[in-house]
């Protein structure tokens, strides 16, 4: 009678996800719950680490069969894999950004691919670690500092490694106010971090409604493999610029971008499995991704300071850093680095020409890499 | 299209076209927004003519 009261016990425990849980599992909760206080209790990109960080503690639980196929989350990263939820997500981002900044002072785009010198260094080093070339563009990219065009690019080029490659570009995008400033200080004079800027000239709303269509022709003329992308960015613009359709514009920029954010956040969660993420694979991307930041703020910073050399009307450097995208923390980092130097300088409308300038730098990027890596 | 070496020498390679020409094309998005202005000495929109909605 007591055998088969243990072996009936025995039977329940080896069902439950108690008896498969191994260290592995435990790390990855970890990590998940680090995620999660850093958004609650730091405040630290909410909106994307309380999903990631959820999911990841979720599915390191054994038998949660939410990952798997025919799961909930697996479903969520299928409109990943399909590249369905990345241009929705630019659909939403176009509709809620200001292009203005960027079509008045056009000079600045040059930041926008100056600034990415980090994406080519982590392509080369991930190349001379013994990733392939594939896997390097993909590891490269997260120095464009976007996290749609990441997933779109690494979904091309290195489906399975998606999951370091978008916690590392979400990661260093949040941590960009500890990672930027000490460089972009190294890189300047106090006198150049002084430079006062002039006012920009106003856009009109005409500038601004020719603008989505004109830069979706040339980018898709020349880069058809980010269409989706760069297509979605203008089309959610095209929304907030033409005023008549306000209501198409705040849902793309409002419910629709939240839907598509839990929507993405939970499936790169989902991919943060022990037995796929704990890797010394792994720590190279995280390693890699933190080497094409620092490189691309340095060769922004850079790129500012070659371009008055020809300039008789000086742009403060500081906002070459802000040519990585990740809009608009980078220009929000340019403009307090700035206004700590001088309590009288407003950089942020400045630097969020080159900020939007980095994102299609970051497609240009990604669009010639896929083209010359043969990717449809 | 002749592919690309998958070696250290290959990443070179597409690093330098990839970086150069992204400047290029850049740049002409650049020349492109520095010709937008022109439009408005043809046609000027009044936003509260679209502001009324649909």
């Amino acid at each position: 009678m007591l055998d088969q009261l243990l072996s009936l016990f025995d039977s329940l425990l080896k069902q439950t996800g108690l008896a498969h849980l191994y260290w592995g599992n435990i790390v990855m909760i970890a990590v998940g719950a680090i995620m999660v206080y850093l958004a609650v209790a730091k405040k630290c990109e909410p909106f994307l680490l309380i999903g990631i960080g959820f999911a990841c503690i979720v599915v390191n639980i054994p038998g949660s069969d939410l990952a798997l196929p025919g799961g909930l989350f697996d479903y969520a990263y299928k409109g990943v894999s399909l590249l369905i939820v990345p241009p929705l997500i630019f659909l939403g981002v176009g509709a809620i950004t200001d292009f203005g900044p960027m079509i008045a002072n056009p000079k600045l785009v040059l930041l926008g691919a100056g600034a990415h010198l980090g994406i080519f260094v982590a392509l080369i080093l991930a190349k001379v670690l013994g990733f392939s070339l594939s896997e390097a563009g993909a590891i490269g990219i997260i120095g464009g500092a976007d996290g749609p065009m990441a997933i779109f690019v690494t979904m091309k080029l290195a489906p399975h490694l998606l999951s370091p490659i978008s916690v590392a570009a979400y990661s260093y995008m949040a941590l960009m106010p500890i990672i930027q400033p000490p460089i972009m200080r190294l890189l300047t004079t106090k006198a150049e971090r002084n430079i006062q800027m002039a006012q920009l000239r106003k856009v009109s709303r005409l500038e601004k409604i020719i603008f989505p269509v004109i830069i979706a022709v040339i980018v898709n003329l020349f880069f058809p493999p980010v269409a989706p992308l760069v297509t979605m960015l203008m089309l959610g613009n095209l929304f907030r610029e033409v005023l008549i359709v306000g209501r198409l514009a705040d849902t793309a920029g409002g419910t629709l971008l939240n839907l598509v954010t839990i929507v993405l956040t939970v499936a790169i969660g989902s991919t943060m499995s022990a037995k796929t993420f704990l890797s010394v694979q792994t720590v190279e991307i995280v390693g890699l991704g933190l080497i094409a930041f620092v490189f691309g703020t340095a060769s922004g910073v850079v790129t500012a300071k070659i371009m008055n050399l020809f300039l008789k009307t000086k742009i403060n450097p500081l906002i070459g850093s802000a040519g990585i995208a990740s809009v608009p923390i980078a220009a929000r980092v340019s403009h307090i680095v700035a206004n700590k130097e001088n309590p009288r300088l407003y950089l942020i409308y400045h630097a969020m020409g080159p900020n939007l300038a980095g994102v299609f730098g970051t497609a240009i990027s990604g669009g010639i890499l896929l083209a010359l890596l043969g990717v449809k | 299209m002749t592919p690309i070496p998958d070696n250290v020498e290959g990443a070179f390679l597409i690093s330098i076209i990839d970086f150069v020409l992204s400047f290029v094309i850049i740049s002409g998005i650049g020349v492109v927004l520095a010709l937008l202005p022109l439009v408005n000495r043809y046609w000027a929109i009044d936003d509260n003519d679209l502001k009324g909605g649909h």
